[in-house]
């Protein structure tokens, strides 16, 4: 579709563009991204001969740019730019008939019946043709850009280029605008090439994306080549780290700015701990980064109130997760910064264990009960559990974890309470075998994310063994506590 | 549902398309009916029918009267009727430049006076006349041509100075640019007068003013052709300043040759603006307001507002300078005081309205 090949230019003498050589497929959506600077608009201009080609060739479906004239070139390119300021009142239908000036014929340059057919459905499709007779300026820039986009595809071009369409909108109409692009480009075969200045938005809709830097293409690719941490920090200068989306396939960049270094602070001094017979409520003065499987706060995130529920031992609610939110307002607590799990044994049996491991403190807080402990190893089907029973575990340490060691540390607390569970001979009634757990078990562990960064928390670590040796501790405690006041 | 889903589009397309048709056939009435008060309305009553006989006769050789006084024809034929085409020749120029300016400038402040191109022409006009010029080959056609090409020049030296500034073409800093250009001009043009004797500069200050009075047939034929020639340019030019309006940038996107179209419609204009002033001296405003009253009522369009702001800018003119020769009767205004008087206050308030404009 279009290929360019080993092509320099820019504004001077000393040309901006150094060299690129890059050819874009057919109908594909492919993203240009690098900083301010980097030659992204320039070689646009390259494209659109705006700016002259020093050498190398640019070709348009097999023709060089140069050779084309500019009613052709418009039939086969149009572009989408950031909002223009247009003069005078034109209403939103005007602006798009000027879509159609490289289409139309004959001396008088009338709008002929195909004219009018292909401006409906560009409004149609770009869902303006509510407000086709009003005054462009009296709409909003989200629509504006809309009206913009028709008038684009109203040149029913082969390729669209967009430099920066959605800088100005705020992220409704940056995902409508692109939205649509994305639909014309998968449903008719349009060819985008675009600026984007997001790394995010370019990595959820670019089907391939390319990195300038100082005028040279230096890497090509799909929208993985994100996941290359080192060179986007070496392009932009900034730290990144690279996640993914959670529902889309497509990574996430995450920025890290220079103010977020923080300031030293003690563990112990820096939590407080309510507790009464309704919950058990641990709150941080700085927020921890966790990894949970709670009702509320699943996932890995920063929180900084961490929270065990009382509920009876017939609970049977539908919606758990809304239930607690209301239970935390109730309390004032903000949900948006709590792990919340629930427990049916009573809360006064909970232990509270702290231990220095290598001078890194440590605390777990365990509430345990044991009606519904299972093996997951045996082959029994699992039945609802009809005694209260579940093991929580909070495990606060002043390290700094990887997401990795975070794995980790849950891998080496779950050891830790099975081994507890085997050391009290507590049986799965289904199978008479030994439990591994029960089937509610809920785990939190937060990191205040000070000093070294480690990377491991296993059981070969110093770390492990000691997450390992606090949790199997309390966890026999509270079973304990549990068996001897189900007993009485 | 379809069918009535698009019932209301096509109705207002059909609203809009009869709306047009009769603005066409007001601003034709409104040429006619100006013409013929301009005809009548005077010092000497002559009777309608009398005067339609009498352009009638000398125009198709067809007349139905048989005795008219010769006063009366040599009144209505020689005096008042080249008058009133002047009048009209000269509005329609200066409305169809001053659309052109607005729209090729994307400034809704610009047309030949504001610009400076008006005290260009009227320097080279005023060179001309002085010293009694007359460029071989071009004859009596050497003030127009003169006035062309200083109204030419000056716009160019207007944009030279506008790009040394390094603002674009802002809207201010044009208007600025052509005020400066035209004092600038004004005082070579005043310098020239002063070296000729009492009644001369008279003369050439009462012209400076602007007005369409004792000038004859010979004046009309000298703005006809360049009128004609102005607008064919700019009227087969709309796309071009429609597109436009979205900026350079932009036109050249969707395909508009904009150098090109660019320098047409710039000499286009110029042509219309330095024929007008070569026959009828300086008249400000009419560019100015009359694209806006015809903007108001069709919309921005330039395929319909250039040949209405023609036909009401001729229309316009020939009223302005009936109320400047009969408002203070025996005695003439110059037809530029008339539309100064109603053209600056219009300028204050497109200006104040721009600024609002920019800060919302």
């Amino acid at each position: 579709m279009l290929k360019i090949e080993n092509v320099f230019g820019g504004y001077s003498s000393s040309p901006i563009i150094q060299g690129i050589d890059l050819a874009i497929e057919n109908a594909e959506f492919f993203a240009l991204l690098g900083p301010n600077g980097s030659g992204k608009t320039t070689l646009f201009k390259l494209i659109t001969g705006q700016l002259p080609i020093q050498s190398g060739s640019v070709l348009l479906s097999g023709r060089e740019i140069p050779v084309y004239s500019k009613l052709e070139k418009a039939k086969k390119i149009s572009v989408l730019t950031q909002e223009v300021l247009v003069s005078f009142d034109y209403t939103v239908e005007e602006i798009i008939r000027l879509g159609r000036y490289p289409h139309q014929k004959g001396i008088l340059k009338q709008l002929s019946k195909e004219d009018r057919k292909v401006i409906e459905d560009v409004m149609e499709k770009t869902k303006i043709i509510q407000f086709r007779h009003t005054p462009f300026s009296m709409i909003s820039g989200g629509e504006k850009q809309r009206v913009l986009l028709a008038k684009a595809l109203a040149q029913e071009p082969e390729i669209l280029l967009l430099d920066e369409p959605t800088n100005h909108l705020d992220i409704k109409h940056t995902f409508q605008i692109l939205d649509l692009i994305k639909k014309q480009q998968q449903e008719t075969g349009l060819t985008v090439l675009a600026i984007l200045h997001d790394l995010n938005v370019a990595a959820l809709y670019a089907d391939r994306i390319g990195l300038l830097q100082n005028g040279r293409l230096i890497d090509v690719g799909n929208a993985d080549t994100l996941r290359k941490e080192a060179q986007l920090k070496q392009v932009y200068e900034v730290d990144v780290k690279t996640g993914s989306h959670p529902t889309v396939p497509k990574p996430q960049i995450l920025m890290t700015p220079e103010h977020a270094e923080r300031d030293f602070f003690d563990f112990y001094n820096s939590y407080q701990i309510e507790k009464n017979s309704t919950y058990i409520h641990m709150q941080f003065e700085h927020p921890l980064r966790t990894i949970s499987n709670g009702v509320i706060g699943e996932g890995i995130h920063w929180l900084k109130h961490f929270c065990n529920f009382h509920v009876d031992k017939h609970y049977n609610c539908a919606d758990p997760k809304s239930d607690l939110r209301e239970r935390l307002n109730n309390y004032h607590i903000p949900h948006e910064a709590t792990v919340a799990m629930m427990t049916a044994v009573n809360l006064e049996d909970m232990v509270m264990e702290t231990k220095d491991i290598n001078g890194i403190p440590m605390l777990v807080i365990v509430t345990a009960g044991v009606g519904n402990a299972i093996d997951v190893s045996n082959e029994y089907t699992i039945s609802a559990g009809t005694q209260i029973g579940t093991i929580n575990t909070m495990v606060f340490i002043d390290a700094h974890f990887t997401d990795g060691a975070l794995v980790n540390a849950c891998i080496t607390a779950t050891e830790a309470k099975t081994k507890a569970l085997h050391d009290l001979q507590i049986k799965d009634r289904e199978s008479d075998t030994i439990a591994t757990g029960t089937s509610t078990d809920a785990l939190v562990i937060g990191l205040t994310q000070q000093g070294e960064q480690t990377p491991y928390a296993g059981s070969g670590t110093a770390v492990g063994k000691g997450i390992g040796q606090l949790v199997y501790r309390s966890t026999k405690k509270a079973v304990n506590k549990y068996l001897k006041r189900i007993r009485q | 549902m379809k069918g009535l889903k698009h019932l209301p589009s096509s109705f207002i397309q059909k609203y809009l398309v009869n709306k047009i048709v009769w603005l066409y056939i007001l601003a034709g009435g409104f040429v006619l009916g100006a013409a013929l008060l301009g005809l009548l309305e005077s010092s000497v009553t002559i009777p309608v029918s009398t005067i339609l006989h009498i352009v009638s006769e000398n125009a198709f050789g067809m007349g139905w009267l048989d005795a008219v006084p010769k006063n009366e024809e040599l009144i209505i034929w020689d005096i008042r009727l080249p008058r009133v085409l002047l009048a009209l020749c000269v509005g329609a120029s200066l409305a169809l430049a001053g659309a052109a300016f607005q729209g090729i400038l994307r400034n809704p402040l610009a047309e030949p006076y504001t610009i400076g191109v008006s005290s260009g022409a009227s320097l080279g006009a005023v060179v001309v006349i002085f010293f009694h010029l007359t460029i071989p080959g071009l004859g009596g056609f050497t003030l127009p041509v003169t006035a062309i090409i200083g109204g030419m020049i000056t716009l160019l030296v207007v944009f030279g100075v506008v790009r040394l500034t390094n603002r674009g073409l802002a809207i201010e800093t044009i208007i600025l640019a052509g005020i400066i250009i035209s004092s600038f001009i004004g005082a070579l043009t005043s310098l020239i007068i002063s070296l000729g004797d009492q009644d001369s500069m008279t003369q050439i200050i009462y012209w400076l003013y602007g007005s369409v009075a004792m000038r004859g047939w010979s004046h009309v034929q000298l703005i006809f052709p360049f009128m004609i020639a102005g607008a064919f340019i700019l009227l087969i030019h709309y796309r071009e300043l429609n597109a436009l309006a979205l900026g350079e940038e932009a036109a050249d996107h969707i395909g508009v040759n904009v150098k090109r179209g660019k320098i047409f419609i710039l000499v286009g204009a110029s042509l219309l603006s330095g024929a007008a002033v070569a026959v009828s001296g300086a008249i400000g405003f009419v560019g100015l307001v009359i694209p806006h009253l015809v903007r108001i009522v069709t919309g921005p369009d330039h395929r319909h507002v250039l040949p209405l702001s023609m036909l009401v800018g001729g229309a316009f003119l020939i009223i302005a300078d009936l109320i400047s020769r009969t408002i203070i009767a025996p005695s003439e205004l110059p037809i530029g005081v008339i539309t100064g008087l109603i053209g600056a206050p219009v300028f204050a308030a497109l200006l104040v309205r721009e600024r609002i404009a920019g800060r919302g």
